[in-house]
């Protein structure tokens, strides 16, 4: 895999060229200009249209993603996408790439900040990523000169950068304790931009970040994109409410309501139901087949919600 | 004076009988040299045997002595020339009057003239027989290993002083009768009802040992890898008797027969370290002997902690994990071991382990984690048909009330005997044993699929993106779980099951 993106690399490199923005130029974006200490040059690559601009949503998380995260991104981001919405991320590990990702993946155009020079592909395992941003046409910026490479200092300097530019605020995704997202959140407040974070579950050392942002008030609590594109929301529990599946037979059926509660694994599936292990792991790839549930890690997560089989 | 005493050499597996020339010469200078390509360990029978027959009240004689092992050009190695070189001097010596008939000598001395046990002993019978040779003398200590061989006369030798009143007429020792071992009980470090939870990683044990298949498998530290692989002798088929004799010659040559011992009935279970050299895992060195793989033929090769081998050693894994034999090629000629081994892998997630855990913190970043799991990605993954994530056992469902015990290993046991039963009617007109060793083409002979399994079949390669190689594994498991549910056709749940089982790409 490498390899072939390495082939690639020499003449994706011509295609997409480094361009300078300077202070004085129209396309410079406005919203840089307030800040306190504004860039005095932005160079990226790409093709830069103010439209990206319009719709656009920090995504930031930890760079350890649960797959709680990933599904998180899964839930939010195609909704967003769809109603054109620009991500925008830090093309770090973890929550960043993955929202870069899927991002690209349901057809919409993603923005990557860097903490390094524009040259610099860092981390290097995103290079095939980093090409697709452009190819999609997403935009790489960077307020450092091409060859720098990454300090400990420019992380923190781009997060105000990627607050800067979005205009819809910053979804905090997962956080650890001291994460560099909370960083990014500090930057929200100052910047008077809109803060959500998604909740998590209060035994995973990554959410203690996010839930102590809901808990502190900082940060307006979202569990559904809806509410960041500022809709209201209904009192609806459709998604997470216990009801009968129908099209599934009564076996079948058991175990998407054990998984409507939460993720489990084949184990744990078998020990709630009290069955043979054999049976369990039969009807559980059968369903997986039907597409009703997708295994991630060790656990099945239930795939289909009521909405879509009443 | 010139005598002439028979034994063997042994080349690998192969043994090749040894003419010991010993030549006692009154005139010239007085000396003791071994000739014929002996190792270190040839060299200095001469101090042992020297100071046995001293002890064994004989004077030593001052005089040119040489010893030749022919053929000269075989290079020789071990201790068993110790007791044809002694005999053969005492025979040059006019002491003891050497039978006229082909028989074989073969052990160690100790320097007070008694007989050690000595390895490869059971190798020596078998080219006894397949020579036509009717009697051996060897250690009192490693007499039942041989007597296993039907057709020949095993004489039992205690000291020096016995074999020459034996010859001499003066005290006959006995033939050894073989004595059978009682069926020896299969003994597992845990048996499976001690182990609580883990059911999907208990049946994908009972699936693998049924069909002999490699198993790999994934989960935090604490989750139960080593208990589960450890417990898994404990539901392992025995040997048949084919068998039996591949792995006691594989043990009688590298020396792993205790004394006293015969044939070896249960199916080995070799554990090892990931420090393992490769010729320590694949067997080599300038003598060839067996590697780890080999005294795990016909049994389970266990890697604990694979991602912590060297890279080299699990890449020479790769040939013999196909063909069933290595081969090690060195310049005296080239040499073949049985390597038909299950394996049974084990692996954290990450390097601290904690990846996906939900109690504890992965404190790795994620460039080592994915350097770790490229080590287990590709060729080796690609020979082992079921894999496994476990997750960890809560503590407290260690603790006070479980429901029911788990079932016991023997009685998962008799369903995996009766599964291998198929197997074993099924492949009795081909050279193979077990379902995992089947090749494409007799995947496709002997899985027929019902019609709504076929459906499935075609329904899962589709949705799962599953490789032509994953495609027959699949269909592999699938068979063995038909076998042990006594299907005669794969059904649909079975291939349901079997799913399961199957490598995923990039666990995240």
């Amino acid at each position: 895999m490498k390899g072939e993106a390495s082939k690639e690399f020499p003449i994706m490199k011509t295609s997409w060229p480094i361009k300078v923005l300077t202070r004085k130029k129209k396309k410079f974006p406005s919203c840089l200009l307030s800040l306190s200490s504004p860039p005095d040059k932005l160079y990226y690559r790409g093709n830069w249209q103010s439209v990206l601009w319009e719709r656009s949503l920090v995504v930031v998380g930890s760079r350890r993603i649960t797959n709680y995260g990933m599904y998180v991104l899964e839930q939010f981001i195609p909704y967003l996408v769809s109603q054109g919405v620009t991500i925008i991320s830090g093309f770090m590990y973890g929550v960043d790439t993955q929202a870069h990702r899927q991002c690209l993946q349901t057809g919409g155009k993603t923005v990557a900040v860097l903490g390094n020079g524009l040259e610099v592909i860092y981390p290097p395992e995103n290079e095939k990523l980093y090409w697709q941003i452009l190819k999609k046409g997403g935009v790489i910026v960077s307020e450092y000169p091409p060859s720098m490479k990454a300090r400990l200092w420019t992380f923190p300097r781009r997060n105000r950068l990627m607050v800067a530019l979005a205009s819809l605020g910053v979804l905090v995704v997962e956080a650890g304790e001291n994460s560099g997202s909370l960083v990014t959140a500090r930057w929200a407040e100052k910047l008077k931009k809109p803060l959500f974070a998604v909740p998590g579950p209060i035994n995973s050392s990554v959410s203690l970040g996010t839930n102590w942002l809901i808990k502190t008030g900082k940060a307006k609590m979202v569990t559904t994109p809806e509410e960041i594109l500022g809709e209201k929301h209904k009192k609806d529990f459709s998604s997470q409410a216990k009801g009968s599946f129908s099209g599934y037979s009564p076996e079948e059926r058991e175990i998407l309501l054990l998984l409507a509660e939460e993720p489990l694994s084949l184990d744990e599936i078998a020990a709630a139901l009290e069955k043979r292990i054999e049976e369990v792991s039969r009807q559980v790839s059968l369903l997986n087949l039907k597409g009703a549930i997708e295994e991630k890690g060790s656990r099945f997560w239930l795939k289909v919600s009521l909405e879509k089989n009443s | 004076m010139l005598t002439k005493v028979l034994s063997v050499a042994s080349l690998g597996l192969k043994t090749i009988p040894v003419e010991v020339e010993v030549n006692i010469n009154k005139k010239g200078f007085p000396g003791f040299q071994i000739i014929g390509l002996g190792n270190k360990a040839v060299e200095e029978a001469k101090e042992r045997v020297r100071t046995a027959l001293v002890n064994s009240g004989i004077s030593f004689p001052t005089a040119k002595i040489v010893v030749n092992l022919a053929p000269a050009d075989v290079p020789k190695e071990g201790t068993c020339y110790d007791l044809p070189i002694a005999l053969g001097i005492l025979g040059a010596l006019g002491l003891v009057k050497l039978p006229k008939k082909k028989v074989l000598f073969y052990g160690e001395l100790s320097l007070d003239g008694s007989l050690r046990h000595t390895k490869g002993v059971f190798l020596l019978a078998i080219t006894a027989r397949e020579k036509g040779i009717k009697e051996v003398f060897i250690p009192y200590l490693s007499a039942n290993e041989a007597a296993v061989v039907e057709g020949i006369k095993v004489f039992p030798v205690k000291t020096l002083r016995q074999l020459t009143a034996h010859f001499n007429g003066i005290e006959k020792i006995s033939p050894w009768r073989f004595k059978k071992m009682e069926e020896e009980e299969v003994v597992s470090d845990f048996d499976f009802a001690e182990i609580i939870g883990q059911e999907q990683a208990k049946r994908a044990l009972e699936i693998a040992a049924a069909g002999g298949h490699n198993v790999f498998m994934q989960g935090p530290p604490g989750a139960g890898k080593t208990m589960l692989a450890r417990a898994l002798p404990g539901i392992l088929p025995p040997l048949s008797e084919e068998e039996s004799l591949e792995v006691t010659k594989i043990y009688s040559l590298s020396g792993n027969i205790p004394p006293g011992g015969s044939l070896i009935r249960t199916r080995p279970f070799r554990a090892v370290h990931h420090t393992v050299s490769r010729v320590g895992l694949i067997g080599g060195g300038s003598q060839p002997h067996p590697g780890e793989i080999s005294l795990a033929h016909s049994g389970v090769l266990f890697l604990d902690e694979l991602p912590e081998f060297s890279r080299s050693v699990l890449e020479a894994l790769r040939q013999p994990l196909e063909d069933g034999e290595v081969n090690i090629a060195r310049a005296a000629g080239s040499v073949k071991f049985p390597a038909r081994f299950m394996l049974v892998a084990a692996a954290n997630p990450c390097p601290c382990g904690f990846l996906g855990d939900p109690y504890h913190q992965c404190r790795c970043s994620p460039r080592q984690i994915a350097r770790y799991q490229n080590k287990l990605s590709g060729p080796l993954m690609d020979r082992i048909d079921i894999h496994l994530t476990l997750s960890p056992v809560k503590t407290k469902n260690l603790m006070g009330h479980q429901k029911a015990k788990g079932e016991s290993s023997a009685t998962i046991r008799r369903r995996v005997v009766k599964a291998r039963q198929v197997q074993q009617k099924r492949f009795a007109d081909l050279k193979i044993h077990s379902n995992a060793e089947m090749g494409n083409k007799e995947v496709k002979k002997f899985c027929p699929l019902t019609s709504e399994a076929d459906a499935l079949l075609h329904q899962a390669v589709a949705n799962f993106h599953l490789s032509a190689r994953s495609f027959f594994r699949l269909l592999k498991v699938a068979r063995t779980i038909a076998d042990l549910e006594g299907e005669e056709k794969i059904t649909a749940s079975c291939l349901a099951e079997a799913l399961q089982y199957r490598f995923r790409f990039s666990s995240s």
